[in-house]
């Protein structure tokens, strides 16, 4: 089922917001919003403090569009500024370390990214997700959002591939062990 | 069977309006600035905001302790300096008995070297008055 908020890449009038059109930028907008509220609210927990960022990161693209050189990487550049913002609210507040890196195993299992949650277990999904790692967190919540590469999760956040592909195994590997887990014990 | 992606949007639907407010107001601003033509002054200061707070922000807030640590020791420093400072006023001014040798001192130095300091008083010019030739031969004369 595609999401109604969801438009294809090539649709995307970037360039005419490049031109300034404010028409073009409710359409980005409005395509975004809310999967950018989603993560930036997936990682920090607050809602005013989330709506806020969301608006910072709107006023920061059409500041600084002219950055963009690829107007196809549109979404993952402004992921990139949500994750940026996030980091400054964090630095702000406490001392998280976003920056601890497992170790990346030998081998990576070749876990199916078709991963079904039944209707019974969704607000158990949320919960498990939450208890994540923040790092394997950030980087699970842009695959399941956008579905975003694993260059362009480098991309936004600030890391080498080889480190997403390690956090984002780690991070399936704990979510299917923990919906595993709760589905041999529902209670 | 839901995916994650339909879980999480679902989850947070709720701030959709909200949302489609910061949105309008993004945009409306845009509109405004459309028809007003920006003023390079203004451009200059919201660069230089937008600068100094991304230092505060890359620069200071990083490690802040370390700089407010950095600032502890150099009020320390400060407070240290200040209290070492000499405040008695003996050394600025001179007791009497000091202040009546230095005078007796200068006194002495006076009298011995008056008369080397004094000027020679130099002879007046003698002026010379042209004569005659003839007189000049008689004044020799007598």
């Amino acid at each position: 089922m595609k999401m109604p908020e969801v438009a294809d890449i090539e649709q995307l009038p970037v360039p005419q917001a490049r031109a300034g059109e404010p028409a073009a930028w409710d359409t980005l907008f409005r395509r975004y919003q809310l999967p950018l509220y989603v993560y930036v609210f997936e990682l920090i927990h607050h809602e005013q403090a989330s709506l806020d960022l969301v608006q910072e990161t709107f006023i920061a693209a059409v500041k600084h569009l002219g950055s963009l050189r690829d107007d196809g990487k549109f979404g993952s550049w402004l992921f990139g500024i949500a994750h940026q913002k996030c980091i400054q609210h964090w630095r702000k507040r406490t001392d998280v370390l976003f920056d601890e890196v497992p170790e990346p195993p030998d081998e990576f299992e070749d876990s199916p990214d078709n991963l079904l949650i039944r209707a019974e277990s969704e607000a158990g999904f949320m919960k498990l997700v939450e208890q994540l790692p923040l790092p394997q967190r950030a980087v699970l919540l842009l695959h399941f959002v956008e579905d975003f590469s694993l260059e362009e999760i480098a991309r936004i956040t600030e890391t080498n591939t080889g480190t997403v592909k390690s956090r984002l195994h780690y991070a399936k590997k704990s979510l299917r062990k923990l919906l595993e887990a709760k589905n041999e014990n529902p209670a | 069977m839901k995916t994650p992606r339909e879980i999480l949007l679902a989850q947070h639907r709720a701030a959709g309006p909200k949302l489609d407010a910061i949105r309008h107001d993004v945009v409306s601003t845009l509109n405004n600035q459309e028809t007003k033509s920006p003023v390079s002054e203004s451009i200059f200061v919201s660069s230089f905001l937008d600068c100094s707070k991304k230092m505060w922000d890359e620069l200071v807030l990083p490690s802040r302790r370390i700089w407010s640590g950095l600032a502890a020791v150099w009020l320390l420093i400060i407070v240290v300096n200040v209290s070492q400072r000499d405040h008695s006023p003996v050394g600025k001014v001179a007791s009497a008995p000091v202040l009546i040798s230095a005078r007796e001192q200068q006194r002495l130095m006076n009298e011995l070297f008056a008369d080397r300091t004094l000027p020679v008083e130099a002879e007046p010019p003698k002026t010379f008055s042209p004569k005659p030739h003839t007189q000049t031969f008689q004044t020799f004369a007598t």
